[in-house]
């Protein structure tokens, strides 16, 4: 799957953030969006991986891709 | 906000193992949980509870961590520790504190135990490291130091060293690490002591070092106990051991108390298994068997004698490993290695480059790269 195909409803900033703050951010912007609705997130820690990933199996929102660029990761998270 | 103390890793080593009747309260995800956690000299009551739980169900979380004890949170790097310790407060907790600096602190710490009688004109110690089940060395004698093995802890080994008022002169390498980082380079870089180490190992390294060689024998100061060089190859071609004052055996990873150094991780493990077969039926087997093995890791603290040193008389070490040793054939022995052979964490290979120099890495991935439990015996930890 091509992850620049990915539409996605919302964008959200954590670069510079390290935990908790890039799954409490993601979980507050998630409250507001719609069942469906798909949010695109970019974060620098390297913690986030497996934190997005197992928050993600735990909530039921779909991780639909991640990108690892090096520096910086990008996720595509459906909502519930 | 309200406010939450913290703790250290040194802090979380001492109430462990004065037996503190505390609960460590792990938020990290349960991958991470699984892969590497605190581990104590005696048992303890520890629960995973991801922060993430904490943000989607708070009071189903809160119920999972007791009121009784004292709450010790540990987390990747500390802010999620603290976030967590924060509703665990508001919840009415009175005895929570997160560790400063997070699981990252753990596994970098060193604990120094002196090995030898203080009346003894020179110090051994012992500096374990509870996060890798690591174990390194270091000799004084009149102001000098010398390190064996050092890890990336400078800041540790300065501040021992002054308050030894002793000057770092030499670090000794009995091998190529591959499962941490070697602090031996910006030792050598920050206090001038002198690399000393096996070129079987070290000898397409980038750093200046001065090489030992089997049998040859070093004193620590003019009148120091004498330290001596066994060349022990097999875990890795350039393995040496270093006998002290003939009564310490610095076994570095070809022996540990449990189970031999695998010989598997160069991947050659064919060629390796009978250069250790021959290391050990010929060389181990012919030390002193009154030598105290101080071996570089260590798999559990059951290894551990009364004073939390990891120890044990060479005769008994034998013993314990009477399977291995009774391997009549360097063929059965390959065969046995092969048996027990697993995968080498792929990190190994970037380490061991690191620490021949030929890589260089920032503090921050060097941090994480030399995070984890050691894989250096030929047995597998078993299911406790």
């Amino acid at each position: 799957m091509n992850l620049g195909d990915i539409k996605f409803d919302q964008e959200l900033d954590c670069r510079g953030l390290n935990c908790p703050l890039p799954v409490l951010k993601a979980k507050k912007t998630m409250d507001g969006m719609s069942s469906g609705d798909v949010l695109k997130m970019i974060s620098t820690d390297p913690g986030s991986k497996n934190d997005i990933s197992a928050w993600g199996k735990r909530t039921g929102n779909e991780v639909l891709g991640m990108e690892d660029e090096g520096s910086e990761f990008v996720y595509f998270i459906k909502k519930a | 906000m309200l406010s939450v103390t913290s703790f250290t890793a040194e802090d979380l080593f001492c109430y462990l193992s004065n037996k503190k009747d505390i609960l460590v309260l792990d938020v990290r995800n349960e991958n991470d949980f699984g892969r590497f956690s605190v581990e104590s000299p005696f048992p303890f009551k520890m629960v995973n509870v991801p922060y993430f739980d904490f943000m989607e169900e708070e009071d189903i979380s809160v119920a999972k961590v007791s009121k009784e004890k004292p709450v010790k949170v540990v987390c990747a790097k500390e802010g999620s520790a603290q976030y967590v310790s924060e509703i665990l407060v508001a919840h009415g907790f009175e005895d929570v504190a997160f560790l400063k600096g997070g699981i990252k602190t753990w596994g970098n710490m060193l604990t120094p135990k002196q090995i030898n009688l203080t009346t003894d004109d020179y110090a051994l110690f012992q500096f374990i490291r509870p996060g890798k089940a690591s174990c390194n060395y270091g000799l004084l004698y009149k102001g000098e130091m010398i390190i064996f093995d050092p890890s990336r802890n400078l800041e540790f080994y300065q501040s021992f060293a002054n308050k030894q008022e002793s000057k770092i002169v030499q670090t000794f390498e009995t091998h190529l690490q591959a499962d941490y980082i070697s602090g031996s380079k910006q030792i050598a870089n920050m206090t001038g002591a002198e690399i000393m180490a096996h070129n079987g190992d070290f000898g397409k390294a980038s750093f200046q070092y001065s090489e030992v060689n089997d049998d040859e024998k070093y004193s620590i100061g003019s009148g120091g106990p004498e330290i001596r060089v066994i060349h022990s190859p097999g875990h890795t071609p350039g393995s040496s051991s270093y006998i002290i004052d003939d009564k310490y055996f610095i076994s570095g990873d070809t022996i540990f108390i449990q189970s031999v150094g695998r010989p598997d991780i160069g991947g050659k493990a064919e060629e390796w298994s009978v250069i250790l077969y021959d290391t050990l039926m010929n060389k181990v087997q012919n030390l002193d068997k009154n030598l105290d093995v101080l071996p570089g890791h260590f798999m559990n603290w059951t290894e551990a004698n009364d004073d939390l040193v990891i120890t044990k008389k060479l005769d008994k070490v034998i013993n314990n490993n009477a399977g291995v040793y009774a391997i009549d054939s360097p063929e059965k022995f390959t065969e046995y290695i092969k048996d027990n052979m697993r995968r080498s964490p792929d990190i190994y290979d970037k380490i061991r480059k690191v620490n021949t120099g030929r890589l260089d890495v920032e503090i921050d991935e060097a941090d994480i790269m030399d995070l984890g439990k050691n894989e250096c015996a030929t047995i597998a930890y078993t299911v406790q």
